[in-house]
């Protein structure tokens, strides 16, 4: 792998807690030497929220599908118009 | 009954799941919801959330999860509606980003993410089956039409950095995507 994607691969290792005892001191002490390494660090930690953010909705929009074949095919519509009816009592 | 759940690798499994938790769960949930004088539209705010709870749960611990589902279901549920309805606080689903008035901050964030949504997709589904759905790195390969493992791993490391240089580019900070 080019430098930059080695770079990206140890802040990874880093951020998820794969590195040895001694690695992960080496690093840290990168870290406190180099300003620019602590941004990539920072940025990186910031790109792993947007994943988990994107994921969800994701996810999300997937499970509205659900329901809403739950809600529209005829297989399934017994089955939620039963739990509709509880909320009409 | 505690049942051991697989890794889901593909869309069709997925929706095969939540079919499938929707009559094992929802009923109570919903039965649940009605009796604290909730909703049809806020048991089913509920229910979702507490799909997505439960998925992360099952992807995270790699196929080792043995629980009840139901009652693992009904639980998230009845934390999440006293957390959400019951204090008579706004409805505030996961992930809900949709606020009032918007500082420059959230619609930069919003302008990532669209972005993300439409020219970045590739990478996203890419990086989503590797942290999010936790799929082994073999299964991403197959997936997504790599040779192998190694050429896998690399267009995962190639995809975090474009993205990586996107959130720089936005200049966001980690508290517009901790929830």
């Amino acid at each position: 792998m080019r430098t930059s994607l080695n770079n990206i691969q140890a802040i990874e290792d880093h951020l998820f807690g794969y590195n040895a005892p001694g690695d992960a001191l080496v690093f840290e002490a990168r870290m406190i030497l180099s300003s620019s390494l602590r941004d990539d660090v920072q940025q990186q930690q910031n790109t792993y929220a947007v994943i988990n953010q994107y994921s969800r909705k994701q996810l999300k929009a997937e499970i509205a599908a659900v329901q809403q074949k739950l809600t529209t095919e005829p297989a399934h519509q017994g089955f939620m118009q039963r739990i509709i009816n509880l909320f009409k009592k | 009954m505690a049942e051991q759940i697989p890794i889901l690798k593909s869309a069709a499994e997925r929706e095969t799941f939540f079919i499938g938790l929707y009559k094992k769960a929802f009923p109570a949930v919903a039965r649940y919801i009605n009796r604290m004088g909730g909703t049809f539209d806020q048991a089913q705010d509920v229910f979702q959330d507490a799909l997505v709870i439960y998925y992360e749960k099952v992807q995270a611990s790699a196929g080792n999860i043995r629980v009840s589902e139901k009652a693992y279901l009904l639980g998230i549920a009845k934390h999440l509606w006293s957390q959400a309805y019951k204090a008579g606080s706004k409805n505030q689903p996961l992930q809900d980003t949709d606020l009032p008035a918007e500082t420059e901050e959230q619609l930069s964030t919003h302008k990532l993410m669209h972005y993300l949504e439409t020219a970045g997709q590739k990478c996203m589904e890419l990086l989503k089956a590797y942290y999010y759905d936790h799929l082994p790195v073999a299964d991403v390969a197959t997936l997504f039409g790599y040779t192998g493992i190694r050429s896998a791993t690399v267009a995962k490391y190639k995809c975090l950095e474009k993205v990586r240089d996107k959130v720089k580019q936005n200049s966001l900070s980690y508290a517009d995507f901790v929830e």
